[in-house]
Parts: structure tokens; sequence; C-alpha cells
């Protein structure tokens, strides 16, 4: 049975990492009874324990509050920036977003970009500082921050401690009172967009979905208008925070479908779900985009025996993730493995990490890349291995992704961050004072600059207060290079990168210093180059081991002496061949390794 | 009768050195007369199985034998020799610290019958026997080993080390020269080797001195390999060169996997493909041998490939080396041509090159 609409409330939290979002949903579901105290346990809604490790959410999810007759549909938002696409259609599916600010940290870029997408879909802001019980909470400095920026009094920004639950039962209240309904005719063909698709093992695909338009009754023939896909929904349902089911969804009604499909592929996130037959609509709903990858990386199993297992493992995956991409791939060096696309450096190291835990991989990860433009005889080739790049000279130019960055920092170190952003080939867009000692600063800056350890960059260059956000912004021409590693004269496929020129020294020289630790002495020299095409821009040499032998081997000693030649056997048996040097898995692992703090800049 | 070898393990040492991890403990000289006696009586229990064996050499291990009295020796020799067929002209070793030994000592060991002498000298420079924590001096190697020759000792090895920390080629040289002005039969010449269960080892896992240095290591070897050389010594094993006729027999023994019978705390035996070897403790070895018992404290028995990878790992050690039909030629031709094997008369003997590289040799020619 539908709600009428006028006692529907649709809303999603903005807010950074470590901001509160789970802890208000916590309260929130405790405040409206969803959760029995019982059954409570922290950040509910995480449910994925790789998601609750990371202390991030991958996946969007809706939960149905109800609250003195209220139906309120919290709709979670991913938090990350590899993210953007979903958490724009999370927005879709809303009227409202809660802006949670922490009380002591101010707004953050990525709070800001989210601001500026809901704003943009149209939603109504409900702003709140969270964590004003904190010590270090300046709720007066922040309200009026942020009041400036939403262009209110700051008395309308309400002050809570989603901690204590201090204050939430009003921003439940000034939800019900500021977000307006949703609006939709139950006579219209049914519109209901996808924002959000998961795989369920025993279920099949759920995808979360906001009818717009229509009615969705729970036996309906249903088609999806993107892929072009009809399917029997087999239950429509609501989330409170389990699954329940419900005879129809209705307008402005958040809930779940099952249809049976048995691939996320084909109900991707921004489809739009239609009844099949003479009572489709004839458009679907705007804003669908194609997942697109934006790093690439060859995935290799460590052992070369286990690639069959590797691909099972991507297959399976794939029917949970709708934007991993992945196509054979052979490399000289590694053996047969895939050439895989991810969202950005996050998605990589969440597939990654599935794929080693839940399927007990070893995975050797090859650089990644973004994908690149070559024009050669007039005509554009998309590249996204390094081992595609043409030679040099026999193409006309070259183009790399951009993106639009935002950045915000307080005003001591806006030098700071316009220093790094030009290093990183940055070029300023605009900039301005968000409040007299805040800064909004906008570049274009090459994807491939900041997809590795720009975040961090920024962060150690301005003690960790700025905050970075950026959005894909096309192609610009660049002169790129592919540094290959030559390892005693033969080039290393797994180790080439396609780079920017003026990063192709630094690259190279970097990866013959970490070879040169990394590959053990071998009974003669080995050169380890780095070269584009044919010049050598830089060398090391591993010198030829000249001792390896016990000195005393008597009557006590051949027993422990054997089983030491045996364990180096077995070392011997982990290495990859190269030409003739032996290389072990862990110097591919490590060479290949982006920096550790590198990676802390995704969550 | 097949030719054996029988080990004797004395625990005993004066002072425990940084680098050592042999079964040898310093302080315990109170259990001397009862570790003999335990001697004597798991020689009478093993013996029985043995009778078939002609032992062709004695050796007297440790620790420190000469810490113990010549008398003591004597006995626990003349007891072997009446259990065991041991040969008249059987090689008789025994190892001894330059300090526990004088002429007068030396005479009786001599006409006890061990009529080898295998002594630490280790380094002639007291920086490098400092370092190596060694108690005696350069000049107490010079005095014992004159106390040998006075004894009437004709076969007499010195033992050296290289490669300690602050060690340096100069220093290396000057011990070599010094160790071959006083011409002994036999030198075995080591490279420090660190064990992580010794005081050095713990040392330089806290970084306190830095590992052996293998390039000097491998430097200061070839340097051995010369003036030894040119001093007329034969390089029969990778750490032992003797003058022709003192190769070591006992030790060659091990090498070419003839049966030994190690008797004491932790020796180790072999025969037939199967290697034993007793418990490690002193005390819980005596107190088994006590109750009457065999103090096997370990055993394996060698598969096929085990016992092959042993023959070639061990006979590559010495110049002997493996007969050339045990390697495919594929995996013995680029070593030939890289010069870290030659052939000899059929059989594939290591450089001096390739003594350095005998792991790397060894699995490549062994492995599979």
């Amino acid at each position: 049975m539908s709600t009428d609409t006028s006692h529907i409330r649709n809303f999603c939290i903005v807010a950074h990492i470590d901001h509160g979002k789970s802890t208000l949903a916590d309260r929130l579901l405790e405040i409206t009874h969803t959760v029995e105290d019982r059954d409570m346990r922290a950040q509910y809604l995480d449910k994925m324990d790789l998601e609750r490790e990371r202390g991030i959410t991958i996946k969007a999810q809706a939960v149905r509050l109800a609250h003195e007759g209220f139906e309120l549909n919290l709709i979670d938002t991913p938090g990350h920036v590899d993210f953007t696409y979903e958490v724009s259609r999370s927005l879709e599916a809303c009227e409202g977003a809660v802006l949670l600010v922490d009380a002591a940290q101010g707004l953050e870029a990525q709070t800001l970009a989210n601001y500026h997408l809901a704003r943009d879909a149209g939603l109504v802001i409900v702003p709140a500082l969270n964590k004003i019980d904190l010590p270090a909470a300046e709720p007066e400095q922040r309200a009026e921050e942020l009041a400036a920026l939403l262009n209110c009094e700051p008395d309308d920004i309400l002050r809570i401690s989603a901690k204590s639950g201090q204050g939430v039962p009003e921003l439940l209240a000034a939800i019900i009172e500021r977000v307006p309904p949703p609006v939709g005719d139950p006579a219209k063909p049914l519109q209901a967009l996808i924002f959000d698709s998961m795989f369920d093992p025993y279920r099949g695909v759920v995808s979360y979905i906001r009818v717009k338009e229509g009615e969705l009754p729970s036996n309906a023939r249903v088609r999806l208008m993107a892929t072009k896909v009809e399917s029997d929904a087999e239950e429509t349902g609501v989330m409170s925070p389990e699954a329940t089911p419900i005879d129809k969804l209705g307008p402005g009604e958040v809930g779940y479908l099952i249809t049976g499909l048995k691939d996320v592929h084909q109900a991707k996130v921004g489809d739009t779900i239609t009844l099949a037959g003479k009572n489709a609509a004839t458009e679907p709903l705007p804003g669908y985009r194609e997942p697109k990858p934006m790093v690439w990386s060859g995935l290799f199993p460590a052992e070369g025996g286990d690639y069959s297992e590797l691909r099972e493992a991507l297959d399976r995956l794939k029917l949970s993730d709708a934007a991993l991409h992945y196509e054979p791939e052979t490399s000289t060096a590694l053996g047969f493995g895939f050439r895989c696309g991810f969202l950005g450096l996050l998605h990589m190291d969440i597939v990654k990490e599935r794929l080693e835990r839940e399927f007990r991989l070893e995975l050797i990860a090859t650089a990644p890349n973004v994908e690149f433009h070559v024009y050669r005889n007039e005509e554009v080739e998309v590249v996204h291995n390094p081992a595609e790049m043409p030679a040099p000279g026999t193409f006309e130019k070259t183009e790399e992704p951009v993106v639009l960055a935002t950045m915000l920092t307080p005003s001591d170190y806006l030098g700071a961050v316009m220093e790094l952003c030009q290093a990183r080939r940055g070029e300023m867009v605009d900039m301005s004072y968000l409040t007299p000692t805040r800064i909004e600063i906008h570049y274009v800056l090459p994807l491939a600059e900041i997809v590795f350890d720009f975040f961090d960059q920024l962060k150690s260059r301005t003690k960790g207060y700025a905050s970075l956000d950026y959005e894909p912004w096309g192609y610009q021409e660049s002169d790129l290079v592919r540094v290959d590693v030559l390892l005693h004269g033969d080039p290393v496929d797994a180790f080439s990168s396609v780079v920017h020129r003026s990063k192709s020294y630094s690259y190279g020289k970097q990866m013959v210093e970490r070879l040169k630790e990394l590959i053990p002495r071998q009974l003669f020299d080995v050169a380890i180059q780095a070269a584009i095409g044919s010049h050598v821009i830089a060398r090391e040499t591993v010198k030829a081991k000249r001792k390896d032998v016990l000195a005393k081997c008597y009557g006590g000693d051949i027993t422990r002496k054997r089983k030491l030649l045996e364990t180096q056997k077995k070392g011997k048996a982990r290495m990859r061949r190269v030409g003739k040097v032996d290389v072990p898995q862990e110097a591919f692992i490590a060479a290949l390794r982006i920096d550790d703090s590198a990676k802390k800049e995704k969550k | 009768m097949t030719d054996a070898g029988i080990y004797v393990h004395v625990p005993f040492c004066l002072t425990r050195c940084g680098y050592c991890d042999f079964n040898a403990y310093a302080g315990m000289d109170h259990a001397m007369p009862r570790y003999l006696r335990t001697l004597l009586a798991e020689a009478s229990l093993a013996a029985p199985a043995w009778r078939e064996e002609r032992v062709v050499s004695v050796f007297l291990g440790g620790g420190t034998p000469t810490t113990m009295a010549p008398a003591d020796l004597r006995s626990l020799l003349v007891h072997i020799q009446d259990l065991y067929s041991v040969d008249p002209s059987a090689e008789v070793t025994t190892e001894a610290n330059p300090d526990t030994v004088d002429r007068r000592s030396l005479e009786a060991l001599l006409s006890a019958g061990f009529d080898r002498l295998s002594m630490g000298a280790q380094s002639f420079d007291p920086a490098v026997l400092r370092e190596l924590e060694r108690v005696h001096s350069p000049d107490s190697v010079r005095r014992a080993f004159g106390a040998a020759r006075d004894a009437g000792y004709m076969n007499v090895n010195l033992d050296l080390i290289y490669g300690a920390h602050g060690e340096r080629a100069e220093s290396w040289e000057r011990t070599l020269l010094e160790t071959i002005a006083l011409a002994p039969e036999h030198i075995s010449a080591y490279a420090l080797t660190v064990e992580p269960a010794t005081p050095l080892g713990r040392r330089i896992a806290a970084g306190e001195v830095p590992e052996p240095d293998p390039d000097l290591q491998a430097d200061m070897f070839a340097l051995a390999c010369e003036l030894l050389r040119d001093a007329g010594y034969r390089h029969y094993e990778v750490s032992n060169w003797a003058k022709p006729g003192y190769e070591c027999r006992h030790n060659l023994g091990y090498w070419e996997r003839r049966p030994y019978l190690g008797l004491g705390a932790g020796a180790h035996s072999y025969r037939d493909n199967a290697r034993w070897w007793n418990v490690r403790p002193p005390e819980d070895y005596m107190n088994t041998v006590e109750r009457g018992d065999l103090p096997i404290g370990g055993s394996e028995s060698l598969q096929p490939e085990d016992a092959y990878l042993e023959e070639v790992f061990l006979r590559l050690r010495t110049l002997e080396g493996i007969p050339a039909s045990w390697i495919d030629d594929d995996r013995a031709l680029p070593f030939l041509a890289n010069g870290l094997l030659e052939e000899d008369f059929g059989n594939l003997v290591p450089t001096e090159r390739g003594m350095l590289l005998l792991n790397e040799l060894v699995l490549a020619l062994a492995g599979n």
C-alpha cells in the first residue's frame, strides 16, 4: 500500500568522512525505534565487513524510518570521490539533504562538493553542526561560516551531538518541516530511478530505487530502459532496516526491487525502471551515465597457475560491481592476467583486497595508469595499457584526462597549495574566500597527477587542513611518453608506464633505484635501465654475487645445510625469470606498490 | 668392512666466543669427570652396532677437548680402541686451544695416540682476536705451535677466521703470512659466518655491528687461495688447505659420505642413508646414558632425492667434485663457460670462484 506523498520525506546526509554520518544514522534508527535497542550496533547500516574495517561506505543504502506518522527515507551516499556519480544518483532520489559538518573541523572540500551537487539537484539543505559536545568544537564560528555559505542565518543551523543524541529529535523535526514531500502521479507510466544495485548470492540483483512517477507492483514485469533488459519483479519492499516486502511502491517512495537478474550490469546505477508492454514510459529519467573506469592496472596472479581462479573471481565480483572492467592481458614478465579498469585508486584497492581476501588469491598489480588518447594518422586510439603505446615518433600527439579539482584551505596555506598544484602541472581556474581565513580554489589538473599521492601531499603541506574533491573535466593535449624498464637489456613490460615527459626521469629513476634494492644479486652484473624508446634515462647495476657458500660443513652441519638448500630452492621456484634475470615475486609487488602513505588519502 | 670415523664431542670451553653456536659451555668444568664416564658408557652402548666398520679416524672436537686432562683423553681413546676396530694407522685428531696446552701436555697427548693436532689460532691480529672475543694472543699461538713441534707433532692444523668486523684485507694478509711462516701441515680458513642465536648475531640484529661484507670476504678468500697455493698448500675443500698427503681423513669422510659415529652431547651420526643425533644439553645427555639408553634426540632417513642432494653438495665442496655423467650437459655447460666449474678427468670440479658460489651451483645442477 502506498503512502500519501505528503507524509513522505526523502533525504540524505552529506558529510565528510569522520564527521559523524554513520553515527547520526545510528541515532535516527534508535530514536524512531526502527531498530530495537537490543539489536543496535554501531555503524548499523555499513553492512559489509570490508566497509566497516575501512570506515567508509561503499554502497548506498536506503532505510525507511517511521516517525510521527511520517515515512522518512534516509538515503545513504558514498563518501569518496571515486564514487561521485553514485552520489549524484543518490541525491536524485531525495528532496532534501542534511549537511552535517564537524563543529571542530568545519567544512571540507568533499562536503562542499557534495553540497554543490545537492544544491544543483534542487535539494533543500538542512544544515547541522555535529560533535558540539567536543572540547575543540567552535559551533558559533562554524555556524557563521556555514551561514555565509548557505546564505542563511546562523540560527537556522542545528547543533547536535550524534554520539549522545543531543539535538537529534530537533533535527528530525526540522527534516519533516523543511524538506518538501515528493511529487508524482500514480496514474502516469512508471519511472523509477536505480540509485544503487547490489548482488545477493541468494536473491540475485537487488536494486535500490526511487519511484518518480507511476506505481511499481511487486509482481510487475519490468523493463530497464538503458540496458533494454526485461524481467519479472520477484519482490518489492523497503528496508527498515531489514528487508520488508510490500506489495507495491508508489510515487515518491524509496525501496528495493528484486528482479531475479543475475548480473548487476543489467541493472546499473542511473538506469530507469518502467513497466514492460503498453504501459511503458517513453522517456527514461535524465542523467544516466555508463560507469567509466578512470584508472587501469594489470592484475596478475602471483602464482601463474591461479589464472583461471582469478578469472572466476573477477566474473563473480563483476556481478556485484558494475563499475569493474576487465579484459585478458598477457605480460611477458607476469604471464596471463587481466587489465582492469577502476573508478579510482580506492576502487582498485577494494577490488584487489576483495580478490585476495574473499578468493584467497595472491596478486601482483602493475602500476596504475589513466586512459589516454593517441593520435596517429588523423585517427584517435584510446589506450589504457602502456604496452599499446606506439613507439616514439610514430604518432602525432597524445592527450590525457584532466579533472577540475576543488580545494578548500586555510588562507595561511594558499601558497603551499598553489605550489603543489603548479608542480603537478595544474592550471588555476579561480579562487574565492569563503570566509576571511578560508579559501576555495579550483585547478584543472591532469588526472594522472591526482590519483597517486596528491592528496597526501596536500595534507602534509597544509598540516592536514586542506581538503580536496574533483570531477572529470575532459581531455587535454599532453606530451606523454612510455618509460620502459630493462633488466639486463630485456624490457619488463610490467614495469612500463606512460607518464608526462617532465615526469619521465623521476619515474625512471625511482623504478631503477627501487629495483636495485629488490633484485637479488645474480651470478652476473645486472644492469637496470629506464628508457624512453632506445634512449636510456636512468641506470643502476646490481653487482654480481660472489659468495654464497656455507664456510663450515662437517658431520653435525649436513642435515641443517641440506634443509637450507631446500629452502633456497623453494625461494628460487617462486622467482620469475625475466630474460636471464631471476626476479622474486616480492620485487614485483614492492616495486609496483604505491606508497602506503599515498593509499591513506583514498579514505 | 667399510671405513668409518668416530667423532667425540667435548662441550667444555674456557670462555664462550661471541660468534660460536657450537654445543659448548664455559664454567661447567665440574661436570668433566661425570661427562667422561658418560662418554665411556655411551661408547660401550653404541659399539655392538659398529663392529663391522673399520675406524680409520677418530676426532675429538668441541668445545675444547684439551680443557680435559691428557690422562682422561688417553683413557677415552684406549676405551674406544678396545671397543671398536680402530685401524692401527688411523688418524687421531684432537682440537686444542692455544691457552690449554704446553709442551708437557702435548707430549702426553701424542704418546696417548693423538697424532694430529688442530688448533684454533683464528687470527694473528690482536684487534681481530678481540673482536672475535678470543682470549688468547698471537704470541700464545706461536708459543703453543712451537710447543707442539717440540713435543714431536708432525701434523698440525691451524684454524683461521676472516671477515670479522673491522678486519681489512691487509690484516688478513698478515695473518696468512704469519701462518705460512709457521708452516703447519694443514690450514682451515673460514669466512666468519653469523648465526642468529649467538651474541654476535644479536649484536648485528640490533645494529651494533655491521654484517660481514660478503664481497670483502670473497676478496679475502681469493687472497687465501693465492698465498696458500704459492706456499705449497693444496686447496682440497672450500675452507681447507693441506700440504700434499696431510688432508684430514676424518673430515674427508663427511664429504665423501662415509659412515661416522658421533659420541657425546649433540653429536651426529650417519650410516646407510640414516642420520641421527644425540640430545644436545649435556645434562640430558648424561642422564639418558646413565639410565642405560642410547641418548638419541632425533633422526632422519634420507630419501633418494635427499641423498642425491647431499652427495652433490658435499662432493662439490672438494677437489674431487662429482662425476660429469651425473649432470645433464645443458645444466653444466653454462658454468663450464662462465668459469665456475671445470672438468677434470671426467669429474665436474668447482673453480675457486665456483667454490664461493657453491649454493648457486648445487641448486642449478641438482635442483629440479
